[in-house]
């Protein structure tokens, strides 16, 4: 079942960036859909576009089969939005802000107290819920974030760079509670920066590209479209720490033979890298493979 | 009304806090009680309550900037069933909230010092009203349009002591007879025709009935202007 279409849609805000052009694709029910891009390609202003906080200026997008431009509010009981880079209160509590949440969406008082609780639970938020924001670790204060948006018990959750910030423990948390949200059919549009966390959840991806769509299929199609196989990276041979390590892409597995034939003439430490997303993306948006220390 | 609560409750659980912001406009009254006659300080008490008003007003721009481009609350509103009139309303009577209790402790001093008939007193609250709904828009208009903490902290601070300080507000208009052009501009701001008003109904003053007119026509239009330049600036869906 679709729970989002977009068809062509653009954005030139009145400035007159354009910051979208032309973007279409659609998303089925319980899917993790990623956004990737570079800074400043869009991926904010589609998500924005889609939770029905900022207007397209072409095209067209429905969630849930209502249209965003004309018809937001059948949209915006179901779905929720995590804000990029938002906070907590600091001199607040976990346990004030989802129970607020909870009543500003409309919840009674004794159904709010109770879907705290168990919102608070699901997220191992319950132990923290008297401290202040303050006193919370970067990890906890995004999970309240988190926390806050899913009180609405949303059928599609948009997520702006939801695990920026937080430590690979933190991120795996939050990773974890998205599968757990996607298997009862939560609908997820997630941006982010982090491409290992795109290659582990999403089950499509979009990259855009100066607002445009770079690519749109699954990370296995990614990566296959784009050719991108196999890094070798040859480090420096001892005495020449210097220089910079060689990153060779081998085509064949007799090309595969000679690195290493030569790592070990040339005494040097080869390092095979599989393909990743993020060989994938460079290649996509254009930019130049960087050497990354192995 | 959750809106409101959860943008004051920071600081209605800071006592504190809540002390120093309810009684900001008030510490002016004790230097002139202190320093002048009891009279002034009944003028200055109208004066304070006048600007406990204006000040909550003109501080909403703060709760505009901070749910919006801080904490980022207003985004998780707007993807939810609230409308934009009750976040309004809630960021609105957030101030007023922290505010009430010396707005009280004024009153009941007020009181105390010079009796007064219900009406003078719902035309004091009313003149400061008109006031405060002025200088809510102002705040919303200031506030979405800021875009970084400092200046949200500071134009409000900057327009309090030009709308609240300067004019004529604590102390009598009549200060400023020999010096016409700064009676001239201070016609020109809000806070002194909205102390007039509250001044006069107190039986404090005496002003002849065309300048009561103006006065409220004057909040009226403000309030008005104001509400049209705050609905051009913020925006619920950002175009």
């Amino acid at each position: 079942m679709e729970v989002v279409r977009v068809e062509g849609l653009g954005k030139t805000y009145p400035g007159g960036t354009k910051a979208l052009e032309d973007v279409s694709f659609s998303i089925n029910k319980g899917e993790v859909f990623c956004l990737l891009g570079r800074n400043g390609a869009g991926k904010t202003t589609l998500l924005r576009i889609l939770a029905t906080q900022l207007r397209p200026t072409l095209g067209r997008a429905f969630v849930l089969g209502h249209d965003v431009l004309a018809d937001p509010k059948s949209i915006r009981p179901h779905i929720a939005v995590v804000p990029q880079e938002a906070r907590p209160q600091m001199l607040l509590s976990p346990y004030d802000h989802i129970l607020y949440m909870c009543l500003i969406r409309g919840r009674t008082r004794a159904d709010a107290r109770e879907r705290t609780r168990k919102v608070m639970e699901e997220l191992d938020l319950w132990e923290h819920r008297d401290k202040l924001a303050a006193d919370l670790s970067g990890g906890l204060r995004q999970r309240l974030i988190i926390a806050m948006a899913m009180v609405a018990d949303p059928e599609v959750l948009f997520l702006d760079e939801p695990t920026i910030g937080l430590d690979p423990l933190g991120r795996r948390s939050v990773w974890s509670m998205l599968r757990a949200l996607t298997k009862k059919g939560v609908t997820i549009l997630l941006t982010t920066h982090y491409l290992d966390e795109a290659e582990i959840l999403a089950d499509h991806l979009l990259i855009v590209d100066k607002g445009r769509t770079a690519f749109l299929g699954t990370v296995d199609e990614a990566k296959g479209d784009t050719g991108v196989g196999m890094r070798v990276i040859m480090e420096p041979a001892a005495g020449n720490g210097s220089a910079a390590p060689e990153v060779l892409e081998p085509k064949s597995s007799e090309e595969i033979l000679a690195i290493v034939e030569r790592g070990l003439r040339e005494k040097r430490k080869v390092t095979f890298k599989p393909a990743s997303l993020e060989d994938a993306f460079i290649k996509i948006v254009g930019g130049s493979i960087e050497v990354e220390n192995t | 009304m959750y809106i409101g609560l959860f943008d004051a409750l920071p600081l209605l659980r800071d006592p504190m806090l809540l002390v120093v912001i309810s009684l900001f406009s008030f510490l002016p009254v004790i230097f002139i009680f202190v320093f002048a006659d009891q009279a002034s300080a009944v003028q200055s008490l109208i004066g304070a309550i006048v600007l406990t008003f204006s000040f909550t007003g003109l501080f909403a721009s703060q709760s505009v900037y901070f749910n919006k481009q801080w904490f980022r609350f207003q985004d998780m509103f707007v993807a939810s069933r609230v409308s934009p009139a009750s976040y309004a309303l809630g960021l609105s009577l957030s101030g007023l909230v922290v505010a009430l209790p010396g707005v009280v402790v004024a009153m009941v001093l007020l009181l105390l010092s010079k009796s007064a008939t219900a009406a003078g007193v719902l035309l004091l609250l009313g003149t400061s009203v008109l006031l405060w709904i002025g200088l809510v828009f102002v705040g919303f208009a200031i506030g979405a349009t800021t875009k970084n903490a400092r200046r949200a902290n500071s134009i409000p601070q900057v327009l309090s002591i030009a709308l609240g300080f300067l004019p004529p507000v604590y102390y009598p208009l009549e200060r400023l007879h020999d010096i016409p052009i700064a009676q001239a501009v201070a016609m020109l701001i809000p806070t002194t025709h909205a102390a007039q008003l509250a001044k006069y109904y107190f039986g404090l003053i005496s002003i002849p009935a065309w300048q009561v007119w103006v006065g409220w026509i004057y909040l009226l239009s403000f309030a008005a202007l104001m509400g049209f330049l705050a609905s051009r600036r913020a925006h619920w869906v950002d175009p």
